[in-house]
């Protein structure tokens, strides 16, 4: 049998296994990366001086291999205001909710103002100068997580640069492979974060019918955290997977200690969907903050970026003095499978080995 | 398709302009946006009606439209009218 994990991905990248890395943090994309899988770095929050010097450090360290970096383009947006007019806005039953948290779980206040407070209103001028960095760079793959790249291919393309984009409806995939785009993620329920409402079983079949006879591929995404996910994905006819919540505890993850112990005693039913953090519903795991905001008592949850300026100060204290009871962070309903603080290289070697365990057993049931 | 395009001004970092083939269509738009200055972002759905005005970011350019009358918006969400980008938004007439 030829080898059922080298697929079109890997000759579309040069890469060993159909494996891509979402992470946040460098030292796990350059350790996926040496391991013979994909990384993309996520930038969405880091200024366009930030992302330079990401990209110099992994391309420092990887050999000439190919890496991606992912920005979040937005797809909707209302007026803008500046941080303290959006302070302003926080009315005073939300602030005392927020207060009455602090004190019952007697939160202590943030060492420093959370980035949050810095980094002023969302708008299109910012993620346009994150953009030109990428293209300055030459960066071998860009990611959109979720507004459409459609709009750069051509530029792009012109750089010799891919473009990916990560969606949560087939309709968005229909729209993405029309325009050209190069790889399609296929995103699922089960993932971390910003989700659509469409399970990983049902998106993933969808869109690769989408794809089909087009020179886009489609990885799937939400829940792959183990070999068997990765073979299921391959049967659906994807030709890889785009892992997150898979990483969050490995030894090179910067996540801190008892952040990582607490995912690695999360279960799936801990991965809630909700939106008390940000007033986006995502998928982060169960803290206080979310019973509290999660019970009849509490007040109406208010609209981003509201919503995440009052649990930031929350968020930040949970981080600044280790206080592993009131940590959450964005994981999927995969993080039952995240067991132990591996390397990045076992994780890596342990899901393609299963997932030829997987296709070894369907190989000899023919016998 | 015909669009007329009007300057703002030199401080404006998009370009506005107008399609008429647009304006009082109904459409959907798969919205959403990161978290500033956080790894989060969510996803928010919209429908309505597109005004006809749109604004190009960039040199691609990146051209969003103005929906208004809203049929379909977050709950928490007080405006009356959404920028979307053309990227996501699915005209349904």
């Amino acid at each position: 049998m030829s080898d059922p994990l080298h697929t079109p991905l890997c000759e579309k990248l040069g890469i060993e296994y159909p494996i891509v890395a979402f992470t946040h943090c460098k030292d796990v994309a350059v350790a996926v990366i040496n391991a013979g899988g994909f990384a993309v770095l996520g930038e969405a929050m880091h200024t366009p001086d930030h992302i330079a010097g990401d990209i110099k450090w992994i391309r420092d360290r990887v050999g000439g291999k190919p890496f991606g970096i992912d920005l979040v383009l937005p797809s909707a947006a209302p007026e803008e205001k500046t941080v303290d007019e959006l302070m302003a806005m926080i009315p005073a039953e939300q602030r005392a909710f927020e207060r009455s948290i602090m004190k019952k779980y007697d939160v202590p206040a943030p060492k420093e103002a959370p980035d949050l407070y810095t980094w002023g209103g969302l708008d299109q001028k910012r993620a346009l100068n994150q953009l030109e960095v990428v293209f300055d760079e030459r960066v071998p793959v860009f990611a959109s997580g979720l507004g459409s790249p459609a709009f750069i291919l051509d530029r792009a393309h012109q750089l010799g640069m891919q473009v990916w984009g990560l969606v949560g409806k087939p309709r968005q995939a229909r729209k993405q492979v029309e325009a050209g785009v190069d790889v399609i993620i296929a995103q699922g329920y089960d993932a971390a974060g910003h989700t659509g409402n469409i399970g990983t079983f049902s998106i993933v079949p969808q869109v690769v019918d989408i794809a089909r006879g087009t020179k886009t591929s489609v990885i799937a995404a939400g829940g792959v955290t183990t070999g068997r996910h990765l073979a299921a994905a391959l049967a659906l006819g994807a030709d890889g997977v785009w892992t997150g919540s898979l990483w969050l505890a490995s030894r090179e993850s910067d996540l801190n200690q008892p952040l990582k112990e607490r995912l690695i005693e999360a279960e799936t039913e801990d991965a809630v969907f909700s939106d008390c953090i940000s007033g986006y519903t995502m998928r982060t795991t169960r803290s206080p903050w979310h019973d509290e905001w999660m019970s009849p008592e509490a007040p109406p949850v208010l609209k981003p970026p509201l919503q995440m300026m009052l649990s930031s100060d929350y968020i930040q204290a949970s981080l600044d003095y280790q206080r592993k009871d009131l940590m959450t962070e964005a994981a999927g309903q995969g993080i039952h499978y995240v067991t132990s603080m591996k390397p990045a290289k076992k994780i890596l070697s342990d899901l393609v080995e299963e997932a030829l365990d997987v296709f070894d057993r369907f190989a000899d049931s023919d016998d | 398709m015909s669009d007329q395009q009007h300057d703002d001004g030199e401080q404006a970092p998009f370009r506005s302009g107008f399609n008429a083939a647009y304006a009082g269509r109904r459409a959907e738009c798969d919205g959403g946006a990161p978290v500033p200055g956080t790894h989060f972002a969510g996803r928010q759905d919209f429908a309505g009606t597109l005004t006809g005005d749109y604004r190009d970011f960039g040199d691609f350019p990146w051209r969003w439209y103005l929906m208004t009358s809203l049929t379909v918006k977050p709950a928490n969400y007080p405006y009356e009218a959404v920028w979307c980008d053309e990227g996501n938004l699915f005209l349904l007439d």
